[in-house]
């Protein structure tokens, strides 16, 4: 469980992470969203005690960081920057570790063993290694001490599809077996199908903290797809009925306003033929780019300078 | 259920501290090249110093054995403070420091057991390669031309103000935070002194005296150790003062790696 109250960073004169409470429960995957800038690494080093907030707090397991007894035993974690000694073996990095919090020197080649890095490549500098063995190296530090609660920022990063589908199950699985799983990324896409629970921020302040589920249903706005031979007699019938009618990319027309069930009655009622007609949700990337834009603009009248380096830093990249 | 992950037995859950803070930094030390061939430099050349001197003759009449044959410890001295700044900038350069912060948020034991490693590996090597420097020196150079010198306890000094010099590379590795930044910082602080010392006239002996090189070279009883130089503090009230001011930078580095974000 972590659990983070009013947690407050200031860089300067910028707030990296402004008044932000929320709480990762055991048992399921949390995902992390929030957009490049928002704040999310920040979080997380101050969720390891590796910056310390201006203002707040944050707790692991009802401890600070700094006062776990055994830190790797409780937190597993990866950050963004790898932390990994390119000239240093990945069995020399994983046995720094395991000696550092008393963990039997074995557990090396079980972790090794569990992210599928073979013995032979642990041996070699990490200089060399892709992004996936790095990413995969990072995973297998992170379980090293069996940890009751994963901290991951950007799992999934520079993994190809194989190893994407993997960290997904290992989440799930993590999670099933009672810890507490926090995970951030970028990739909406990704979130949606591994997180259970997500806690979105946006320019440093939380913008929902909620089921996933309940998230995309309350977000998002359900439409319908049809498709028809007559498809200007239709769009006549459905905006004379009230509906909100738009070209969709694919073909088609996207209906907002009536469901499936009383479109295709207005259309058997007036005698138009249907060859299409499918209910859709937005995806939560639809959602969440809504969300985090109102968000920024909110935040533009509210702080202009402060937008104004978000907006130059995201055109920078 | 099947369980991804083989879970770890409940032992091993005794709060962690100094012994296994040792121990992760101990693996760290060996398992990079830059650490390993700076401190095998270090204790090598001591000994290579010594066979060249005597080889080459060039010892002063007004010398002693001991302090020619271990006239390149003065550079090795620097070597052990090279590898001292390395072992602190070099987690900060690589962004290991992170990782290592993870594992040990108790920053003062992190620290403590980096000066452990660092002290104790220079102190154990300086003792073997400067006995070893002292006994060839001894060994080739010609009997009865030179004034012996004080071996005993010399050598002992001799072997701690390594210790301190890595100690000392280690507080401003820890300060500077960026390896070559620290590097020539430390080399700067063994070396100014006595580049600059000759400008401050009269109070030469003050400035000159203040760097690790001076207590050294004042143990080594080489002739270059001059009162007038590097002041008339005895060897082992200089290793002491030295060693003074490398505590006290290393309390200053730990204060700030305490209130830094790392």
């Amino acid at each position: 469980m972590i659990e983070a109250t009013e947690l407050t960073k200031r860089y300067g004169g910028r707030t990296a992470v402004d008044r932000l409470s929320f709480t990762v429960r055991p048992g399921r995957v949390t995902g992390f969203l929030g957009p490049n800038g928002a704040g999310k690494s920040t979080t997380m080093r101050l969720i390891l005690g590796l910056d310390s907030p201006s203002a707040g707090r944050v707790t692991v397991g009802g401890k600070a960081y700094a006062d776990l007894p055994v830190p790797l035993r409780a937190v597993g974690s990866l950050l963004d920057a790898k932390g990994v000694h390119g000239g240093r073996s990945a069995y020399h990095h994983l046995a720094g570790l395991a000696a550092s919090n008393g963990i039997p020197r074995r557990r090396v080649a079980e972790v090794l063993d569990l992210v599928g890095l073979p013995e032979e490549t642990a041996r070699r500098r990490t200089k060399g290694f892709s992004l996936g063995m790095g990413q995969r190296l990072g995973i297998a530090a992170a379980l090293i001490g069996d940890p009751e609660v994963l901290i991951l920022d950007e799992p999934v990063n520079g993994l190809d599809t194989e190893g994407i589908r993997w960290i997904r199950g290992l989440m799930k699985s993590l999670a099933a077996e009672g810890r507490t799983v926090f995970l951030s990324s970028h990739l909406m896409s990704e979130m949606e199908l591994t997180a259970d629970h997500i806690v979105v921020i946006g320019q440093g302040r939380l913008i929902a903290d909620t089921a996933m589920r309940d998230f995309i249903e309350t977000n998002s706005r359900a439409h319908t797809l049809v498709r028809s031979p007559e498809p200007e007699r239709l769009r006549t019938l459905l905006e004379a009925a009230g509906a909100h009618v738009r070209l969709d990319a694919r073909g088609g027309w996207r209906v907002d306003g009536p469901d499936a069930p009383s479109i295709g009655d207005l259309a058997r009622d007036h005698g138009v033929a249907v060859h299409e007609l499918t209910p859709a949700h937005s995806s939560l990337e639809e959602v969440y780019t809504t969300l985090s834009r109102s968000s920024v603009e909110y935040r533009a009248e509210d702080r202009p300078q402060e937008a104004t380096t978000t907006r130059q830093k995201e055109t920078a990249r | 259920m099947t369980t991804t992950t083989l879970p770890l037995p409940a032992t091993h859950t005794r709060r962690t501290g100094f012994r296994e803070a040792l121990a992760h930094e101990w693996i760290k030390f060996r398992s990079v090249r830059s650490t390993v061939w700076t401190t095998a430099a270090t204790a090598v050349l001591p000994v290579v110093g010594a066979v060249f001197i005597a080889a080459s003759g060039s010892l002063q009449p007004d010398d002693t054995v001991l302090g020619g044959s271990l006239t390149l410890t003065v550079v090795a001295q620097m070597l052990a403070a090279v590898v001292g700044a390395l072992v602190a900038s070099g987690e900060y350069s690589s962004g290991t420091i992170r990782t290592t912060f993870a594992a040990g948020p108790r920053r003062g034991t992190v620290l403590a057991a980096k000066a452990t490693l660092v002290a104790g590996v220079m102190y154990i090597l300086a003792l073997a390669s400067c006995t070893a420097a002292y006994l060839v020196g001894d060994a080739m150079l010609p009997e009865g031309r030179y004034a012996q010198g004080e071996p005993l306890p010399a050598l002992f000094g001799i072997a701690a103000s390594f210790a301190v010099a890595a100690v000392l590379g280690l507080a401003v590795g820890f300060l500077v935070r960026h390896s070559a930044g620290a590097v020539t910082t430390v080399i700067g602080l063994l070396l100014l002194p006595s580049l600059f010392g000759p400008l401050f006239g009269d109070a030469e002996r003050w400035v000159a005296g203040l760097s690790p090189t001076a207590a050294l070279e004042k143990l080594t009883q080489t002739s270059d150790a001059a009162a007038e130089a590097v002041g008339s503090l005895g060897p082992w009230p200089s290793l002491l003062l030295v060693a003074a001011c490398t505590t006290a930078l290393t309390l200053g580095a730990l204060v700030l790696l305490r209130r830094r974000d790392a």
